[in-house]
């Protein structure tokens, strides 16, 4: 049994929502008993009076850090499942900004509303209502703030990869910050209210007895140094094959149609990863557009985060079968081969044959979908011989409306 | 739920209900791969109400379009509307089980019900805008990015904390 239990199907689509509902609770629950659904309460952070939302939130941060570390330490969790919002730096602050100032006016954030509502507080209510009325505003003008939306991309990247760091390192710098924030936001609460903090709550008030905050701090610490002594989480080169799972993986080798894979492009998906295996030489004669080049030798495990879809193309039957087995060992789990590899794509989607049977709208968009890709479809008597490929250019103007009213290479933004 | 309750039990200690905090967010990590969110579910159920008044025009907005999926479900049947549907209950059932469940507007004693009411919902619409620009807001970002070590996540806190410091001094009189 590995974790995350979603990503490895151990429950589908409609299971995870209750277990969304279930997560919410405990989710409301904790910010309620906090006192965040106080705007008082919350707002007194930004007058130094109760530094409540600091503690709060770094106890809660440190403790899914660290938990999560040990966790994908210790091989249950594999850390690189585990979804991280790309990182837009300037968006990023900004935005931030935009919250910070709103929380001081609101008295709220977009969570801690749904608990002051959920308590009877009618200004809860109003800033739900807000935010929709936001969100309208932003929905109308947000097509021209797209350049800026997305500027500043450093993908998704961690901090330690950011400052080429190990892990542990870092895992341990912010439970040290988080302590010593603490320790300041005490100190700064006893200087703005002129009164000494309860000592069974507190992390530095007198008299110093060991009481169970205390120990909590102290296990944070622990734990953070034990990450700096244990190392890197994430899962290592040695590979755990499932022999059972990658049988019945193999009995029904995912193809993927040709015609499907175009579809997928032209309608601007970009929830999977297509992987060239050919030689840099082929790949510069032709390739699909938005393939990647990796050839064989050099496949590993980095080539895309582990939930990413995958689709191999390659002309050599063998050497599909041998990149499927390797990434399907190394815990991939949707891994297409296209069929027919780069000679089923050149035969039904550049140049598909129409013959006489088929009907004038499948006609249509065949040319239509041959044309997006530089192709021309082969009416008539097939010639004997192969058309040769398509100069490498990319399509001027896509010629076709994307199914889902959706184009270009974004993707549902998760997170929050 | 207008009847002011008798006793309200005092809030946890922060600690320790960070703590508790943090144990669900690392159980959605554990067992969804994901963290905690709110926005999200906001905007999902702001273009699932534009798509129901004007079809058209949300399928044609490429902001809303995002939000409706493909067609071949109700984008409501979402991870995280539902989380945050869990989030008003567990509010709920915390705030009844410690007597805390009142009808009322919160505010200082210095600023009168419609101002006050005026600036929550000025306050929701900028977070909301916020939200949509960093891709999360306190929830998906701080502390999910943050226990993630996310680098966009660390920058977004630092904006958040800037930015309310910033202009704590102007609005003191709403809270104090």
């Amino acid at each position: 049994m590995y974790a995350p239990f979603y990503k490895y199907g151990m429950f589908g689509d409609e299971v995870s929502l209750i277990v969304a509902f279930v997560i919410g609770i405990g989710f409301g629950f904790f910010l309620e008993r906090a006192g965040f659904g106080s705007a008082r309460k919350l707002a007194a952070q930004f007058y130094f009076t109760d530094m409540a939302v600091l503690k709060v939130m770094f106890t809660a941060i440190i403790t899914a850090m660290t938990g999560l570390y040990l966790l994908a330490r210790v091989g249950f969790v594999d850390l690189s499942m585990v979804y991280l919002v790309p990182t837009f730096v300037v968006p990023q602050i900004v935005g931030g900004l935009l919250l910070g100032v709103g929380f001081v006016i609101g008295g709220y954030c977009p969570g801690t509303s749904c608990v002051s509502a959920a308590s009877g507080r009618v200004d809860g209510m109003v800033y739900i209502a807000g935010m929709f009325a936001g969100l309208l505003v932003f929905g109308e003008i947000s097509r021209p703030l797209e350049g800026f939306l997305y500027s500043t991309p450093l993908g998704q990247v961690t901090l330690p990869a950011f400052f080429h760091l190990p892990y542990g390192v870092l895992v341990l710098a912010v439970v040290l910050m988080a302590l010593v924030a603490f320790a300041v936001a005490e100190w700064a609460e006893k200087k703005t209210t002129g009164t000494a903090p309860d000592a069974e709550g507190s992390l530095t008030a007198m008299p110093w007895r060991l009481t169970p905050v205390r120990r909590l701090a102290g296990a944070f610490a622990v734990a953070g140094v034990l990450a700096v002594v244990l190392g890197n989480p994430y899962r290592g080169n040695t590979v755990e094959v499932d022999t059972r799972d990658l049988a019945l993986g193999a009995a029904r080798a995912q193809p993927l149609a040709p015609a499907k894979l175009a579809d997928w492009i032209i309608q601007g998906r970009n929830d999977f990863t297509l992987v060239d295996l050919r030689t840099p030489a082929s790949y510069g004669t032709y390739h699909i557009p938005g393939a990647q080049n990796v050839p064989l030798a050099s496949l590993t495990a980095d080539v895309a985060p582990r939930n990413q879809t995958l689709v191999l193309c390659t002309d050599d039957g063998a050497e599909a079968a041998q990149a499927w087995f390797l990434l399907k060992a190394e815990g991939f789990r949707s891994v297409y081969l296209l069929a027919g590899g780069l000679n089923g794509w050149r035969d039904q989607v550049l140049y598909p044959k129409a013959g006489p049977e088929t009907s004038a709208n499948d006609v249509a968009r065949l040319s239509q979908v041959a044309q997006y890709f530089g192709g021309t479809p082969q009416t008539g008597v097939a010639s004997a011989a192969a058309p040769p490929m398509p100069v490498l250019a990319p399509p001027v103007a896509p010629p076709i409306a994307p199914a889902g009213g959706t184009a270009g290479p974004k993707k549902k933004k998760e997170g929050c | 739920m207008d009847s002011v309750q008798d006793n309200p039990q005092p809030y946890w200690n922060p600690y320790w209900a960070g703590f508790g905090l943090g144990l669900v967010l690392l159980s959605a990590f554990v067992i969804m791969g994901r963290g905690l969110g709110a926005s999200g579910a906001f905007t999902t159920a702001t273009a699932a109400a534009v798509h129901a008044v004007a079809p058209a025009h949300a399928e044609s907005n490429s902001f809303y379009a995002e939000y409706l999926g493909d067609g071949t479900r109700s984008p409501l049947k979402d991870w995280l509307v539902f989380e945050v549907l869990g989030v008003f209950a567990g509010g709920f059932l915390s705030a009844a089980l410690g007597h805390r469940l009142r009808f009322f507007i919160e505010k200082g004693p210095q600023i009168a019900s419609g101002p006050r009411l005026a600036l929550a919902f000025t306050g929701g619409a900028m977070m909301a805008v916020g939200a949509k620009i960093a891709l999360g807001c306190t929830s998906g970002q701080a502390l999910t990015g943050g226990a993630l070590l996310n680098v966009g996540s660390w920058a977004f806190m630092l904006g958040v904390f800037g930015g309310a410091y910033a202009v704590a001094y102007f609005f003191r009189k709403q809270w104090r």
